[in-house]
């Protein structure tokens, strides 16, 4: 089954397991420490410096109301990019590389429903269930487009 | 008193009763002179008077000579015993003792009560050999001072010269077989019959200001021993502040904690650099990670075999450094503990340490660190007794207050050297208190005669 993609990063946030096509994905940082920005509101945890440009941090699981399982500790930033444009996740694990060909499509469970309309596909392998999200209409709801009204809510209160 | 003369039999004159005392010789010559007087007349009487007159006084002062030169033998020997048993505290002076021999009794008791501290020093070493050499000849039979040219300059030289010539008076054989054995002990080595050899030159009343001197050249010695020894008991109190010989046993073994802990401070201020490198080390192997997780991305993004290549020996140097990592927090989690364990481990073996000390009656004891200096003392007292053993035999203390009964208070005597061996452990007796034992004193005892 071509899946599309030749690998994708995954990482755990609270009791989910999130997936990041590396066709997607720009590289990992360390977000040890982050600048922060006055005027911001909470999910963006501040910008970093990515090959040279200042990329914003969005952290994940302030944006999505959970809690993560590591309260404290270091995090790292998953930068993502679309043509031109980057932001990065603030996630609180290294993410592991797992190749397209250990990968299959799954089909949507019970917890897709939360997420609301930031779900796009579910992966799996043999360990686990992968939520890919649509992680650039995250960025878009914090920083909405010149134009767009899109309002700041968590997907579980949109779900609701 | 020529030295080297040969020894004859007859130099020793056969035991006899105890001569008239002064006082009645010089009545009956007083009394001899006046008959002669009243036989004569004129130029004869004077002449007669006069000549029993001489005679008489010259007799008396042979027949006190030696109760002089034995009471004043009695008195060196009791210092000498003080000497070998050394001294105490509570010593006091004989009522015997005029009033030099009692300033000498004081300061020699004094001294040797404080000389009990003090360490190797190459005065005690020179003395302790001529004791050693002098005890040695007489037991060989030879005259130490023929044989032994160095004794001719040392502090036993006065000694051995005026011992050696009140052999010749009659009082050294009025001593009986059992006064003997008091003297030098049941079962001892007995004096060797050619030595002291007799004089029958010297008298007696020269012997006691010899004998004097040499007690003197003899508390000279020890107190140039005690100033060489950098004042180790000085007025009889010692500070202890500088001299680790010194310090009490609580001190010392506040000390060795001290040292300890300084030791282990050290350890733990390396421990904490330790964790420092092994922080940065932590943070080097994040980045490698990061950097081999970067590279498998780009790879599996690019699809290169060569970039996957890379990428992979990235990521197994990354795993690398990540055991290397975490095997450095183990060992460092690891020697913490037991850093932590062996201060508490210091702590409790001080504890029991003073305790122990406090049950052995503490800071009076002596130091451990002393005991080899100890046991060399004690062997020197070993030999000064030996030395004694044969002096006594060559005096005479009957009749004259110098008969001092040195092991009457004793099992059948074994050798101080063998005390020595079975001396025990600092911790569990008190080698002051072995040496006190070896004279079947307790301690705090003090010398009587």
């Amino acid at each position: 089954m071509n899946l599309g993609t030749r690998g994708a990063l995954t990482f755990r946030l609270g009791d989910y397991s999130f997936a990041v096509r590396v066709e997607e994905a720009g590289g990992i940082l360390d977000a040890e420490r982050l600048a922060q920005l006055p005027g911001v509101s909470d999910p963006v945890a501040g910008v970093a410096a990515f090959r040279g440009e200042m990329v914003p941090v969005v952290d994940l699981a302030s944006y999505l109301g959970i809690e993560p399982r590591v309260p404290e500790g270091h995090r790292y930033a998953l930068v993502l990019t679309r043509g031109p444009d980057r932001f990065a996740l603030l996630i609180p694990e290294i993410p592991k590389l797992i190749p397209g060909r250990e990968l299959r499509e799954a089909p949507p469970d019970s917890s897709n429903a939360e997420l609301g309309d930031l779900f796009d596909s579910m992966l799996e392998n043999d360990q686990d269930h992968y939520h890919c999200l649509n992680y650039w209409r995250i960025f878009e709801t914090i920083i909405p487009p010149v134009g767009s009204s899109a309002g700041r809510s968590t997907p579980m209160e949109r779900g609701n | 008193m020529p030295a080297g003369r040969d020894f004859r039999e007859d130099d020793v004159r056969p035991a006899q009763s105890s001569p008239p005392p002064a006082v009645v010789v010089t009545f009956v010559a007083a009394i001899c002179a006046g008959i002669a007087g009243a036989m004569a007349s004129g130029v004869m009487a004077w002449m007669a008077v006069g000549a029993v007159a001489l005679g008489g006084a010259f007799f008396a002062s042979r027949t006190a000579a030696p109760r002089k030169m034995a009471a004043e033998i009695g008195r060196a020997r009791r210092l000498l015993l003080l000497l070998d048993r050394g001294g105490s505290a509570e010593a006091k002076v004989p009522p015997d003792f005029v009033e030099d021999w009692a300033q000498v009794y004081e300061k020699v008791n004094r001294l040797s009560f404080e000389g009990r501290n003090p360490s190797s020093a190459p005065q005690a070493d020179q003395l302790k050999k001529q004791v050693e050499l002098a005890a040695s000849l007489v037991r060989d039979g030879k005259d130490p001072l023929v044989e032994a040219p160095e004794l001719r300059a040392g502090p036993l030289l006065p000694l051995l010269e005026c011992v050696k010539g009140s052999s010749s008076n009659p009082v050294v054989n009025h001593l009986s077989l059992g006064e003997e054995e008091e003297l030098i002990g049941a079962g001892g080595d007995a004096l060797p019959p050619d030595w002291p050899k007799p004089s029958s030159e010297e008298t007696g009343p020269s012997v006691g200001p010899a004998f004097e001197q040499g007690l003197r050249d003899l508390v000279h010695e020890i107190e140039s021993l005690r100033t060489t020894l950098g004042g180790a008991a000085g007025g009889g109190t010692s500070s202890g502040s500088e001299d680790p010989s010194l310090r009490t046993p609580a001190q010392l073994v506040d000390a060795v904690v001290l040292t300890a802990a300084d030791g282990i401070e050290d350890l733990a201020a390396g421990l904490m650099r330790a964790n420092e490198l092994a922080s940065v080390a932590e943070r080097v192997t994040n980045r490698a990670t990061l950097l081999a997780l970067n590279a498998a991305l780009e790879a599996t993004r690019s699809g290169s075999e060569a970039f996957a290549a890379i990428a992979e020996e990235t990521r197994r140097l990354a795993e690398f450094a990540r055991e290397a990592t975490d095997t450095i927090s183990r060992l460092s989690s690891e020697i913490e503990y037991k850093v932590g364990e062996t201060i508490t481990a210091i702590h409790a073996t001080s504890n029991d340490a003073k305790t122990a000390l406090a049950e052995m009656s503490g800071s009076a004891a002596p130091l451990p660190s002393n005991r080899s200096a100890r046991v060399q003392v004690v062997r020197l007292l070993d030999r000064s007794r030996e030395l004694l053993k044969s002096l006594g035999a060559s005096e005479s203390g009957a009749g004259s207050g110098g008969a001092i009964s040195i092991h009457s208070s004793l099992e059948p005597r074994n050798s101080a050297q063998d005390n020595v061996e079975n001396v025990p452990a600092p911790a569990e007796k008190s080698p002051v208190e072995g040496i006190l034992l070896i004279e079947g004193l307790k301690p705090g005892a003090h010398f009587e005669s």
